[in-house]
């Protein structure tokens, strides 16, 4: 982003926190181009050398939630993430300090419930750090699940910095 | 109400193992209940409308629901050591020898609940029991080298036993069978009969072979850890009675449908027959000893899994099975 | 309070947030949280409930392969295949009134062939074909209706993913159910053109005031050579899943491979609008599975309060007699609709009627079908309506709101309805095929 198409130049923390967010979302492009070749080559060497990948249904499956996490915090920048503005945007011109402190009150419930799956998550991310848990069978193909647990809570925390910077954004 | 109780199960009620629960768990236990002056009340949350499956020891385990189907072999990273059976093909065709065994070694080998504890719940009882797995193929089986080059799909582990055969392996799931081997995406599975017969299977691979890989055992009802120890004796007493209803009247009726499926297969025109001369052994002969690596992968991990081994085949053994091979002391 | 009480009042606590303009997945999230905690008296299970559901609900194969189709739709889509389609379409229906529209509902319906969900199908011709009708005259109400409207195609003409989950429920051949979603599919493509003309003809401020006349005619070999890629693409997908050279799940990656050699082969790709294609991909992807996540907690927490047993002991309880229960069945369904995702209604329902309709000798395929196409109605319906929010979230247009998205849409649900009583009426066009 360039400065002439912002008439002003946005603090720190905010242009660092958008550039985290792009970061996440190369990731999560990324990993759906792997996730194509990976069945394309499955199915390849599953028909024509008798070869098949093992555990591609199950990296597909632990992919999915990653790919997920990875994303929101992008998409909600973009102003992707559904809402239904007719009546926000509507009290937000009508009377804007109201409309902004409904829209705050939002944002806010947002940063506590993305919390709560955060702190909930966390357990899980340990147990399953600790305990080495795979997805597959011992023998097969085995794949461990904390890294998604991981990027989970990675994006989970972007996404709740991202609500904070629409805050951040309306008041400054 | 004195009880309440959430049981949860991801598969839907057409599966036997969550029919158990509903006809049988659940009246016994309310009978016993009411029978010592209480009452309870039951929510059953079954096809996935609270827990998925492989998801319901979690939902258990965090109190969503007060009961479960503990599935170990779709949860195999948290119930290791109960997915024994799969690592040990070749051993029993007798699921009902595969249920008592397993349910004992739950109440008296600690190795065995071990796991359930460290999960934060506790083994109730009713193990889930798969009837013995058959080879079922679009092509006819007269011996192992037939199978060279077929695509064949297994469930997780079961896909170990392929190995050596020079059938390819794929990763399969009984939900996609019929559509699969219908288009030839698979030259055949590894299914059980109890399945086989409501999911057709016998239409887009006619030739059915009882190789006798073996019954095994995939879960049971476990309950919530806290909740458990927080009630009375007598409603533990209602809840082993129940269990041990739904055990009996599962084993039986699946037993039942086992014969009841390879017959009416039969009769649809599927060809049924034992494994060949020397294809079982040639087959069991020539298998990767998978219980080894399995057992001594976990047992670095700190889980008991050599032990839970030696027992479960000496038990069967003792039992009066045959295994062709013995995966614990080779 | 009963859980019960609990469970219908969260129902209206969501739909008021969700007008308000809370953040449709964060609302759902927060009805979840304080519907468990108000059932359960614990605020510990419901957080813990938010986060197995945050960690489990789309984590399959199943949902693993929806960005696959995303992206197989906008590789299509930035190649100009899907635009040649639409040509193709548009050049049969130029002298039409309202040409622009049936010629989306015939792209879509081409385009149903290779896509296996309808979220791939709005968001492909969102890109496509909504600029095309704006420009054109159409009310951007209107032109985004039809293409929510023809979206459902997607899942009703093979291949179709919610046709698979219903066949894994029920246990019915995945094959026979795709033949029986083709009459049906085309039966629903039919009825929107007709209906599109006739709205053009009867209610022009609904429809806007469409100029067609500046739409060529295409000559034969132009018209063979925009219509060749898009069937080579249909030939390799569909010839793939019957040849059992690969699944209906892994035709999305298949697919998508297909369009991208083709795409590099004609230079109609960089490996800059690829990237550009893979990040929308994700983006589309993570809003809509961000949504399907929060609307299965949601559901989780229907199901501890009893409203759905409820509801489905009403069909099964009441002695209604076969079409009775048939119809307090398709009505269930379609209110569902409303407020959850096609999976989890599925997930729900299909189940808990089996044992009911079993005995009643029915025709499961049929089933089946009903099944879909009245989950898929919930699809255009507010407050949760996927292919609706699918549209907002690629249209990426602030002054189309989703208001105007649903009422665009509310009469192709209106016709969804009429054709699904006629599928009811005369099961013969699902399963007529297969006999
Ligand atoms: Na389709
Ligand atoms: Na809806």
């Amino acid at each position: 982003m360039s400065d002439t198409t912002t008439p002003q130049r946005e603090p720190l923390p905010l242009r660092l926190l958008d550039g985290i967010t792009q970061g996440l979302n190369v990731a999560g492009s990324t990993l759906i181009l792997l996730l194509m070749t990976l069945v394309g080559i499955d199915v390849a060497g599953r028909n024509l050398a008798g070869n098949p990948i093992s555990g591609v249904p199950e990296l597909v499956t632990l992919s999915i939630v990653a790919i997920v996490f990875l994303q929101i915090p992008a998409a909600l920048r973009q102003g992707r993430m559904t809402q239904s503005d007719a009546f926000i945007g509507w009290l937000t011109r009508t009377y804007p300090t109201i409309g902004n402190l409904l829209a705050t009150l939002f944002d806010l419930i947002a940063i506590a419930v993305i919390w709560v799956i955060l702190r909930e998550t966390w357990p899980i991310f340990t147990r399953a750090w600790d305990r080495g848990e795979f997805v597959g069978a011992v023998g097969d193909f085995a794949a461990p699940v904390w890294p998604v647990k991981l990027i989970l809570i990675l994006g989970g925390s972007v996404l709740i910095l991202q609500f904070a910077a629409r805050i951040w954004r309306r008041y400054r | 109400q004195d009880y309440n109780v959430t049981i949860a199960a991801g598969h839907p009620p057409v599966f036997r193992w969550v029919k158990m629960i509903s006809d049988v768990f659940v009246p016994t236990v309310t009978e016993q209940v009411e029978a010592a002056g209480r009452s309870i009340s039951f929510s059953e949350q079954y096809g996935g409308s609270l827990a998925k499956v492989g998801e319901e020891l979690e939902a258990v385990e965090a109190g969503l629901a007060e009961i479960g189907t503990c599935q170990a072999l779709f949860d195999p990273a948290k119930l290791a050591v109960q997915n024994v059976t799969y690592y040990t093909p070749f051993t029993t065709s007798d699921l009902g020898k595969v249920s008592t065994i397993i349910d004992d070694m739950h109440a008296n080998l600690p190795a065995m609940t071990e796991a359930y504890g460290e999960n934060g719940v506790v083994y109730l009882g009713a193990p889930i029991v798969i009837d013995d797995y058959l080879l079922m193929t679009n092509f006819p089986v007269n011996s192992l080298a037939d199978l060279d080059g077929r695509k064949v799909a297994a469930p997780g582990a079961a896909i170990n036993w392929l190995s050596g055969t020079g059938a390819v392996g794929v990763s399969g799931n009984l939900t996609t069978y019929y559509n699969e081997l219908k288009t030839g995406v698979y030259d055949g599975v590894i299914v059980f009969a109890s399945a086989a017969l409501p999911g057709k299977l016998f239409e887009v691979a006619p030739f059915i072979t009882k190789a006798g890989l073996g019954a095994q055992y995939a879960g049971s009802l476990c309950a919530n850890e806290a909740w458990y120890d927080s009630l009375p004796q007598e409603a533990k007493d209602a809840l082993a009675a129940g269990a041990d209803a739904a055990q009996a009247w599962y084993v039986d009726q699946l037993e039942a449908a086992v014969t009841a499926s390879l017959t009416a297969m039969g009769e649809a025109g599927a060809t049924i027959q034992d494994a060949p001369d020397g294809m079982r052994e040639a087959w069991a002969a020539g298998m990767d000893n998978a219980a080894r690596e399995w057992a001594d992968s976990l047992d670095a991990q700190g889980k008991p899994a050599s032990e839970v081994l030696t027992n479960y085949m000496t038990a069967m053994r003792d039992a009066g099975a045959t295994p062709l091979r013995n995966w614990d002391t080779e | 309070m009963t859980p019960f009480d609990i469970g219908l009042l969260s129902l209206l606590a969501m739909g008021v947030a969700v007008m308000a303009g809370m953040f449709v997945p964060i609302a759902l999230m927060v009805c979840s949280f304080v519907g468990v905690w108000a059932i359960k008296g614990s605020p510990v299970l419901a957080s813990k409930l938010l986060a197995l559901a945050a960690n489990d609900a789309i984590s399959s194969y199943f949902f693993g392969v929806v960005p696959l189709f995303v992206l197989m739709g906008f590789i299509v889509s930035e190649a100009g295949f899907g635009r040649d389609a639409f040509d193709v379409a548009n050049a049969a229906f130029r002298r039409l009134k309202g040409g622009l529209g049936v010629g989306t509902v015939g792209a879509n319906a081409i385009f149903a062939a290779i896509t296996g969900i309808s979220i791939a199908s709005a968001a492909v011709f969102t890109k496509i074909a909504v600029p095309q009708m704006i420009r054109h005259g159409y009310t951007p109400r209107f032109a985004t209706g039809v293409v929510a409207g023809s979206s459902v195609l997607g899942m009703m003409i093979p291949p179709s993913l919610l046709l698979i989950l219903f066949g894994i429920l029920a246990e019915q051949s995945i094959g026979d159910l795709f033949i029986a979603g083709i009459g049906p599919g085309l039966l629903l493509a039919i009825f929107f053109s007709l209906g599109i003309v006739a709205m053009a003809i009867f209610t022009p401020r609904f429809v806007g005031s469409p100029d067609e006349a500046d739409i060529p005619s295409l000559p034969r070999s132009e018209l063979l050579k925009k219509a060749l890629p898009i069937a080579s693409l249909i030939i390799l997908v569909l010839g793939g899943i019957y040849a059992g050279i690969f699944t209906p799940v892994e035709a999305g990656a298949m697919g998508a491979i297909g369009a991208l050699v083709l795409g590099f082969a004609m230079g109609r790709l960089t490996l800059k609008s690829l990237w550009t294609v893979l990040v929308e991909t994700g983006l589309v992807t993570a809003t809509v599975c961000f949504l399907i996540i929060a609307a299965q907690m949601y559901s989780r927490m229907l199901a501890l309060s009893g409203v759905p047993a409820g509801l489905g002991s009403l069909a099964t309880d009441a002695e209604l007699g076969y079409w009775g229960i048939i119809l307090i069945y398709c009505a269930i369904v379609i209110a569902m609709g409303m407020i959850l995702d096609s999976s989890s209604i599925m997930l729900i329902l299909v189940p808990l009627m089996l044992p009911v309709v079993i005995p009643m000798n029915i025709d499961l395929i049929w089933f089946g079908i009903i099944t879909v196409l009245a989950v898929e109605i919930g699809l255009l319906t507010p407050p949760f309506g996927i292919s609706v929010y699918v549209i907002k979230a690629t249209l990426d247009d602030p002054n189309i709101t989703l208001g105007d998205i649903f009422k665009g849409a509310a009469p192709f649900a209106l016709i969804m309805l009429l054709v699904l009583g006629l599928v009811l009426a005369f099961p013969a066009i699902a399963t007529g095929l297969l006999r």
